[in-house]
């Protein structure tokens, strides 16, 4: 961190005198820079409280306008106080607790935040229209990559550190009985009410401590706080989360919250699955619309009192206060108490109202109705009330506009079981009417949650064993008081002018002008405008927004309506959404000695293999002349059981299996239902109702389920027992013209000769001392070859000893490559590759092996119906007549008159033959051998390529039969 | 997320689940021996996609590994009957 | 280990932490200092089996889908072991290190008897096995494992496959096999082969905050000796 070596402010005339319900500790000072400037401020204080408390007055500069903006709500919402700190952006400064040595900056001022140029956007204003992006930089469009620049220098964001951060972010997953979302009085009650009756309690808690308003109240509330907060500790089923956030409320209480100011941890996702929530948000206060409403000093009146009475600190000088309600005339009060001088006290009650506040960087007087000024550096407002009711919405409650108490309201009838509201979101009352409400909602949230607890352990796996103390499910419902909200004026404009949103620098005039534009409806005009879209998400705007749009059209603002609450509530950082990024990955039992020699990793889905150990054209070459092993672990092999076997394998390939004899094996292929070909490999038939089928490696995992599909839903009366094994087996694939002596030397108690052994068989045996061992012998490199299934735990003991018994005959281990290389020169289509999920069987070269007169196997019909189409694509090997050039895999191959007609689904340079080989999918006039074709690569460039047999080296297969 | 309940394994997390199609009359395989080509495709891409109740055929892949049908409701996602593949439990 | 050794030993998915051999395993020598604790269970004998869900077999496991019992299969000397009902169907069988062929045949026989469509399978190689004990054992694997693990849902005995760190997992609840220096739950996690050194890393992540440390190899009487 750089040390700003500049002046120490030493005033903090800003800070009061101890306050009752202060949240900060005097006896510490913290240092902080702003803007470079060292100043202090106490534990407990916001970043915002001590700017403040050190006489700061303009905390940013706005979003379009780049006016000067100071705070107003002091809370997580203020859209005045986003701060960088540090690298970290667009910091929420009215929340984030100060610590030592924080680098504080406002964020986007340009030359400083006292004189900013930007500022000129104000006095040009008339060029930001609404729509003024849509209208200014729509064309030319090749122009975007210098507008987004300008655009960029002006807007109101911080600055992402482009190194990676090294915070850690963290999941669990919760279960509880009931989430209380909302930690004030009636969240408390609720919670604690909950967790006496039994119940598992999350509380969810915004801000850093429990409380709610209660926290900057009188005498009483913070006496009720005090009683409240010992019920909520005398509870150990209750575990309480500050400073994090419900963020949503998906299907069946499906619940992400996240928290903050963990010990080590950035942020954490909590995954809860709550039997029953209940939401007591409470309420949000909402801002008023006239002219000069954004001047620095202009607050709501519980920011007021945050600042008063949490943080001790002076607001300003003197003050006017606009109030419509109790909490409005609790803010006048605090004033005067701390001795803040109140200039005039405007009861909306009473009719009375401001016209404007006026003033350069912040408030100097107001402007009252009916034209007296008063001079003041703090406007109060105390307007009214928005009831979050995001997480309400997202349970199905569409709150309506109630005009008697001024706000939308929810209706708890609308809500399913499990989701229930208490306190102040529901209705207003006194602080013991709000614990009396939260305390019978808690207890009606625990009783139905054990209804659902009794519902999920209604199945077979449960535990008998009743669960302890739960409320009896059956016991009759809590009767919830009611509480009446008393009537409020309706106050959201006074029509003068002023910001509607804050965050994103729309006006009063802006919103009139879209709206005379045609944007009508409340969600054409917030997109128009990107009123509600800012930092805040509408929490402070979308209700102003709706009733300016209702003026302006004549209708109610129950028929204007409001918009979509969606997820998330809050914020949450890219971080805390992905956890700690971790994908599973399978190694195979020889890894150990892969990575001790070299091996080049190639991911292959979850796979992690050798693609090559350095030389994969050597290694092909070691596979023809001599010897090479090969890791093949991640093969699918599935272990079946039972009489039924040929039943169901004549069903799963496209080919014949009820002649299978025990110690035989053969190869075959599945197509799904549509006739495209699924997955390969082969199968053995290791006794009586013991076979072993392989797959691809890729496919095991859709092979196994397709099987136990067919299996569970089309033939349950069929015996067959499938298992999969692929990793209780390390498999070796040992191919070469040496493989035979190699694998002689270290296997007991089996005859190798090709007359005792010979192609596509079976056999168990010991190799190198380990029992048990089954060995295939089939070629899919084309050479006389082995393929050892070792039990896993063996795996690395026998390639061991496989490296060290073959060392005179030159044992090479090979890669993926190699043996992509080696299957290639052989011809052997691989599924998925020279396939793609259109490819039926007669285009994957299988005419030979799709049997159309067994009565039935899957796909028959498609392959039946192919068949007898004809014209199809063909499988074919292609040969560039310049042998160097290898052409890209997914290059075209052109039709005569340059349409498409195929592509190469797999070449390579063949180290054997010392030229460009490549298998393509071809139209079938073009596929006859010998044509020549023109091959597209991606980069435009033509090579002309010959067509030949798939199979590029020993079509005879006498080197695999040997 | 919602909620599947598995008949052998209780309410599970959806993501437990593989999604396999529309089960009952609109899943059912025609015979092979004498399926039209329409009647063929009709099992292999038509499907029904009502907005209400829906017989469906779900895989419990990360649980039990059992296929079952479940009638679901595709507005709500409730759950009226599940059914395991090969009866009981 | 050298490279050229002629005895085969066998070896876990799981590198081990100062390796031994022990019954013929390659194991983790250094044990747990404190109470939460993961070990590599691998060695045991892992046989899985088939069987109608109700009948004459699953009678004779003594144990349903969703839970455990500890037994003795009879007369074949194996000693005790552990019956997961892994499955509708299914059946996972624990026994002490080696012992898989014998307890295999042992429960061949004496489930061919129910005249029922049965089948035994070895899986040892297969599979691997690890177990997480200690007092925050339930915490550790609620970061993982979205299951409700609470002593009413998934109690000592409980037995159900879900994903743990996204792996497809057996976990059992076995506190009587947790190791003797521990005290609360602890949980068999069983899963295939390959996945087990990330199932493995997954767990010690996840429990670094609580102390998870590497044990060394329990075995199935656990607290009983």
């Amino acid at each position: 961190m750089t040390i700003l070596p500049i002046t120490r402010s030493t005033a903090t005339s800003g800070r009061l005198g101890p306050q009752p319900g202060e949240v900060i500790d005097r006896h510490r000072t913290l240092d902080f820079t702003w803007n470079g400037r060292v100043l202090q401020g106490h534990p407990g204080d916001t970043l915002a409280s001590a700017l403040t408390a050190a006489g700061e007055r303009v905390l940013s500069r706005s979003y379009k306008y780049h006016r000067p903006r100071g705070l107003s709500t002091a809370s997580y919402l203020d859209p005045g106080a986003l701060f960088q700190v540090g690298d970290e952006p667009n910091v929420r400064g009215a929340h984030r607790l100060l610590r030592e040595g924080d680098d504080v900056r406002s964020q986007n001022t340009w030359p400083s935040l006292a004189f900013d140029l930007k500022a000129v956007n104000g006095l040009a204003g008339r060029f930001l229209a609404p729509g003024f992006y849509y209208k200014t930089f729509i064309k030319p469009e090749r122009l975007w990559p210098s507008y987004e620049k300008v655009l960029r220098t002006f807007v109101h964001a911080g600055e992402i550190s482009p190194v990676p951060g090294t915070e850690v972010y963290d999941k669990r997953y919760a279960h509880p009985d009931v989430v209380v979302a909302g930690g004030g009085p009636a969240g408390m009650a609720a919670a604690v009410a909950a967790a006496r009756a039994g119940a598992s309690v999350l509380l969810v808690e915004e801000e850093h401590q429990l409380g709610g308003h209660l926290r900057w109240g009188g005498s009483a509330e913070l006496a009720a706080l005090r009683e409240l907060t010992a019920a909520v500790a005398a509870e150990p089923g209750i575990e309480v989360m500050t400073d994090s956030v419900a963020g949503a409320r998906f299907d069946d209480n499906w619940i992400p919250i996240v928290q903050r100011s963990l010990p080590g941890v950035a942020e954490r996702l909590v995954k809860a699955r709550a039997k029953t929530l209940v939401v007591a948000a409470g309420l949000i206060e909402r801002p008023y619309v006239f002219a000069g409403n954004d001047l620095p000093g202009v607050l709501l009146s519980t920011g007021v009192r945050r600042l008063v009475n949490l943080h001790a600190v002076r607001p300003g000088q003197r003050a006017v206060v606009l109030t419509a309600n109790p909490d409005g005339d609790a803010a006048a009060a605090d004033l005067a108490r701390v001795g803040v001088d109140v200039a005039a006290v405007i009861d909306a009650r009473r009719g009375e109202g401001i016209v404007a506040a006026h003033g350069r960087g912040g408030v100097q007087s107001v402007e009252l109705t009916g034209g007296r000024r008063v001079e003041a550096d703090l406007l109060v407002t105390a307007v009214g009330w928005t009831a979050p009711t995001s997480l309400l919405n997202q349970s199905g409650d569409d709150p309506v506009y109630d005009p008697r108490t001024a706000r939308f309201r929810p209706d708890p009838a609308r809500l399913p079981d499990n989701v229930l509201a208490a306190g102040g979101i529901v209705g207003e009352g006194s602080t013991d009417e709000l614990v009396a409400h939260g305390d019978a909602t808690g207890r009606e949230a625990a009783r139905r949650a054990a209804r659902v607890a009794r519902r999920l352990a209604a199945v077979p796996t449960a535990v008998t064993t009743p669960r302890p103390p739960v409320p009896q499910p059956d016991a009759a419902p809590v009767v919830v008081p009611e509480l009446v909200t008393p009537d409020h004026p309706e106050l959201f404009t006074n029509g003068t002018g002023g910001f509607v949103d804050q965050c994103e620098d729309v006006g009063l005039k802006e919103l009139r002008t879209a709206i005379r534009e045609g944007y009508d409806s409340v969600e054409l005009l917030k997109r128009y405008t990107t009123a509600t879209m800012g930092p805040t998400q509408g929490k402070l705007e979308t209700v102003n927004m709706v009733a300016v749009l209702a003026q302006a059209t004549g209708r109610t603002m129950a028929e204007t309506g409001t918009t979509t609450w969606r997820p998330m509530y809050a914020p949450v950082t890219l971080g805390a959404l992905a956890g700690r990024p971790s994908e599973p990955v399978r190694y195979s039992p020889m890894q150990p000695w892969h990575e001790r020699h070299g091996a080049v990793p190639l991911v292959a889905g979850q796979w992690i293999r050798p693609e090559h150990y350095g030389d994969p054209a050597a290694e092909v070459t070691a596979v023809r002349t001599r010897v090479g092993i090969i890791d093949v672990t991640p093969i699918g092999k599935l272990d079946l059981r039972g009489p039924d076997i040929p039943k169901l394998l004549e069903l799963l390939y496209v080919n014949k299996w009820q002649r299978l004899a025990v110690g035989r094996v053969r190869y075959g292929v599945m197509c799904a239902e549509d006739g495209v070909v699924l997955d390969d490999g082969v199968t053995g038939r290791l006794g009586e109702d013991h076979y072993l089928c392989s797959t691809t490696s890729s496919g095991a995992a859709t092979v196994w389920e397709w099987v136990e599909n067919w299996l569970q839903t089309a033939h349950p009366e069929w015996q067959v027992h499938v298992t999969p094994v692929t990793t209780a087996y390390a498999s070796i694939n040992v191919a070469g013209p040496h493989s035979r002596e190699l694998v002689g030397r270290l296997v007991e108690g089996l005859d190798l000769a090709s007359e005792a052994f010979g192609y596509m068989n079976v056999r168990s045996a010991t190799v190198a001392g380990v029992a048990d061992c089954v060995l295939w012998r089939i070629g899919f490199t084309g050479e006389l070859s082995y393929e050892i299934h070792v039990p896993a735990a063996y795996g690395l003991h026998v390639w061991e000893r496989l490296m060290a018994a073959g060392e005179d005959l030159g044992v090479t281990p090979f890669g993926v490559e190699a043996q992509r290389i080696l299957r290639l020169e052989k011809g052997h289509a691989i599924v998925g590759q020279d396939t793609d999920g259109l490819t039926q069987g007669f285009s994957a070269g299988l005419g030979d092996l799709i049997k159309l007169d067994k009565p039935d196997f899957a796909g028959k019909p498609e392959l039946a119906w192919q068949h007898e189409r004809g014209g199809h694509p063909r499988l074919v090997g292609l040969r560039p007549v310049d042998p160097t050039i290898v052409p890209p895999e997914a290059s075209q191959i052109l039709d005569r008159d340059g349409s498409i007609a195929g592509r190469i689904t797999s070449s390579r340079m063949s180290p054997t033959l010392g030229r460009a080989i490549c298998l393509g999918q071809l139209e079938p006039d073009l596929a006859e051998i010998g044509t020549r074709v023109t091959v597209r690569h991606p980069d435009g460039r033509d090579v002309v390529a010959e067509v030949t047999d798939p199979v590029h080296v020993d079509p005879e297969g006498a080197r695999q039969r040997v | 997320m919602m909620l599947l309940p598995c008949p052998w394994c209780g309410p599970r997390s959806a993501t437990e689940f593989r999604f396999c199609g529309e089960a009952g009359e609109a899943g059912a395989r025609p015979d092979p021996a004498t399926a039209t080509p329409e009647q063929w495709r009709r099992y292999l891409y038509l499907h029904a996609n009502p907005r209400g109740w829906s017989t469906e055929s779900w895989y419990h892949g990360s649980g039990c590994r059992r296929y079952f049908t479940a009638e679901r409701h595709t507005l709500t996602n409730e759950v009226r009957s599940t059914t395991a593949a090969g009866g009981a439990p | 280990m050298s490279e050229t050794s002629e005895e085969p030993i066998a070896r876990s998915p799981i590198a081990p932490q100062a390796p031994v051999v022990r019954f013929g395993w390659e194991i983790s020598a250094r044990a747990a200092r404190g109470d939460l604790s993961l070990s590599d269970e691998t060695p045991l004998a892992k046989v899985a089996v088939r069987a109608p869900f109700r009948g004459a077999a699953a009678d004779a496991l003594g144990v349903g889908f969703g839970r455990t019992t500890r037994t003795d299969v009879d007369g074949v000397g194996v000693g005790d072991v552990l019956v997961v009902g892994s499955g509708p169907g299914e059946w996972l069988v624990l026994a002490a290190p080696g012992r898989g062929p014998d307890l295999a045949a042992a429960l061949t026989r004496r489930l061919g008897s129910s005249g029922e469509f049965v089948s035994v399978i070895d899986l040892t190689h297969g599979r691997a096995l690890v177990r997480l004990a200690g007092r925050a054992a339930p915490q550790v694997l609620a970061k993982v494992c979205g299951i409700d693990l609470s002593d009413s849902v998934t109690p000592d005995g409980a037995a159900l496959r879900t994903t743990v760190a996204r792996v497809v997992t057996d976990v059992v609840r076995d506190d009587r096999g947790g190791p003797p220096s521990s005290v609360g739950p602890s949980y068999l996690l069983h899963v295939e082969r390959s996945s087990g050194q990330f199932l493995a890393g997954a767990l010690l992540d996840a429990g670094a905050e609580f102390g998870l440390e590497t044990g060394t190899f329990v075995g199935l009487a656990g607290r009983d000796t």
